[in-house]
């Protein structure tokens, strides 16, 4: 384990998590197509950043910045990191913060169209987790030796981690398919919103359900525990800024220009949805890392074996 | 397991890659929409001299809501230029409404022939949309399909022009101040284009393209005059921003060889449309006009 390397990849998370608010802030102000240039804005690397330009090509220069951190993190990796399948994580990220900035430019080029903005929202949302992911695995925390232990009960922890982190992505395109089927101005599509709605119970179910295994049957183990509280008190935040994000959405259409309250809630909104996926993701890694099958797992897994053979 | 990742997110950059590539560098053009009396197939109008006008006055009843005040911290030089600067949805001068746009949606005519099936020459003059104090003037405007519109900066500040039309391309071009006029036209007919600033985010107008020049927007006074229309009984229509798609008021009018006809429209609380006996008053419908993109 590389401790430079460890803190580079958490860097990277952090400019990341930065890069989605200003993304956020891009959305909730109509400032994407505040220049029909891209890469360049209005025929300049250092337009004069007044109005939404400020916003739109702030993103833009933090979306640089984060690209070229990938980059670094690539050489760093193949510099100090001896695990290959981690080595190719790196440039799976590399890829994916390519292609992101290719969306972003394609969104611009074709005036926002909503399956190729929702794409950019929800490629965010994967690149932001590849990070995060990155930095659990060269955490010290990971590459230690630590004892197994044995999944309790008749449903496997792991799994529901994972279907609750499989639902939490599914949740996440649906929101930034929501947000980007209407401006500041216009009324929210009532059939989205209440799907959305209603993957916000589903997630709420699986994520709770997971938190609370957690604490019960592992009470000790803080490897576990630990993102199963946060997990818990993000999810409590996210669905309270869901609520006032809806109320102050709903009274935007009002208003003369994109205003707070509305702007501020409807970024944390988007904010907190991805801290609430990427440690969804950390606890899912933890448990895959630490739980095994139990003897009743193995043997109701043989008995399943043996019924289809 | 992360080769084929690998490999399969490169595949997906190359592609996308290609499409931005195709997308920046592609031509743009515009079909001419279904229906769109444009074609050489259509009849041509001719004026026969006998044509007459409709004229009347657009009110507003009841209370009018009170413009909203814009912050312009976000780029200065609006302020400075218009420090006023506020909502323009709803105008109201002395009970009349300004900026509806009055236009004939459908009739016939004197010789029984439908106004959709007789084809009508685009202007050569240009309309002009300003954006002057970071609003737009005007606020409401009309055009002809394939009129050129006139796009001009005359702030100290750059601006984007963005059409959003349901029937028509989306459009957007950067305009830095200075820079020259832009022109553009829409080939298909639209009640109406929303036009928005997405650099200054309260800057809206709006922009009806119409098959004929049977149209007129209020003026501050409330009145308007659509000239050289042909002797028939037309459905004329009252449009006035607000919600999400504006509000439609209709009405049917005859005009008379070389005749005046009236039409008054009221809009607001308890609004009906008003005018001589001769008129027939029909329901006000709402119209989907605005699509969300």
């Amino acid at each position: 384990m590389n401790r430079g390397l460890h803190r580079y990849t958490l860097l990277l998370a952090g400019a990341t998590f930065f890069l989605i608010i200003a993304g956020a802030l891009v959305t909730s102000h109509d400032a994407g197509l505040a220049t029909s240039d891209w890469p360049l804005s209005n025929g300049q690397f250092f337009p004069k950043m007044v109005g939404n330009l400020f916003w739109e090509h702030g993103h833009r220069l933090v979306a640089t910045t984060v690209g070229l951190l990938t980059i670094g993190l690539v050489l760093f990796l193949l510099i100090k990191e001896k695990r290959a399948w981690v080595r190719r994580l790196g440039l799976v990220a590399l890829l994916g913060v390519i292609a992101q900035g290719l969306l972003g430019g394609l969104t611009v080029k074709l005036n926002l169209p909503l399956v190729v903005s929702a794409a950019h929202a929800t490629l965010a949302q994967i690149f932001f987790c590849t990070t995060v992911s990155l930095a659990v695995f060269t955490s010290r925390s990971w590459t230690e030796s630590r004892p197994t232990l044995e999944e309790q009960g008749s449903l496997a922890v792991r799994y529901v981690c994972l279907a609750a982190a499989v639902t939490i992505f599914l949740q996440l395109i649906i929101g930034a398919t929501l947000r980007h089927s209407a401006t500041w101005d216009k009324p929210l599509p009532t059939d989205l919103l209440l799907i959305h709605i209603g993957g916000a119970i589903a997630v709420t179910l699986l994520l709770a359900t997971a938190a609370f295994m957690i604490l019960r049957r592992h009470a000790s183990e803080t490897f576990l525990t630990r993102p199963a509280q946060l997990a818990l008190s993000l999810l409590v935040a996210q669905l309270f800024l869901g609520i006032a994000a809806y109320m102050t959405r709903v009274a935007s259409p009002n208003d003369p220009q994109p205003l707070n309250p509305m702007v501020g809630i409807t970024v944390a909104h988007v904010a907190c949805g991805a801290l609430v996926f990427a440690t969804t993701i950390v606890l899912t890694l933890r448990t895959f890392k630490v739980l095994r099958p139990s003897g009743l797992h193995q043997l109701s897994g043989r008995i399943a074996e043996l019924t289809t053979t | 397991m992360f080769m084929k990742q690998t490999k399969v997110l490169l595949v997906l950059t190359l592609a996308l890659s290609l499409l931005a590539l195709a997308s920046a560098c592609g031509p743009k053009t515009e079909a001419p929409g279904p229906g769109d009396n444009t074609s050489s197939t259509a009849k041509k109008f001719a004026a026969k001299g006998n044509e007459g006008t409709i004229t009347g006055v657009v009110s507003f009843t009841g209370t009018p809501p009170a413009p909203k005040k814009i912050a312009t911290d976000a780029d200065p030089a609006c302020g400075q230029k218009n420090p006023n600067l506020a909502t323009e949805d709803t105008v109201v001068k002395d009970g009349k409404l300004a900026n509806a746009l009055v236009y004939v949606k459908e009739g016939t005519l004197a010789d029984g022939s439908k106004i959709g099936d007789w084809g009508f020459d685009t202007p050569t003059t240009e309309a002009e949309l300003d954006q002057d104090g970071c609003h737009y003037k005007p606020h409401v405007s009309a055009v002809m399909v394939n009129q050129k519109i006139k796009i001009v900066n005359s702030d100290p500040t750059q601006h984007n022009i963005h059409f959003t039309p349901k029937n028509n391309p989306d459009w957007n071009q950067s305009q830095p101040n200075g820079a020259a006029p832009l022109s553009h036209s829409f080939a298909r007919s639209e009640i109406l284009v929303p036009v928005k600033c997405n650099q200054h985010p309260w800057m809206k107008a709006y922009v009806g393209v119409l098959k004929h020049p049977f149209f007129a927007v209020s003026g501050e006074d409330g009145t308007f005059t659509i000239k050289g229309v042909p002797p028939g009984t037309y459905t004329v229509v009252a449009w006035h921003e607000g919600g999400a798609t504006g509000t439609e008021k209709p009405m049917q009018v005859t005009v008379a060889a070389n005749g005046s006809a009236k039409a008054d429209f009221a809009f607001g609380e308890a609004a009906t449309a008003s005018g001589n006996p001769s008129l027939q008053m029909m329901p006000a419908l709402e119209f989907p006009m605005m699509g969300q993109h």
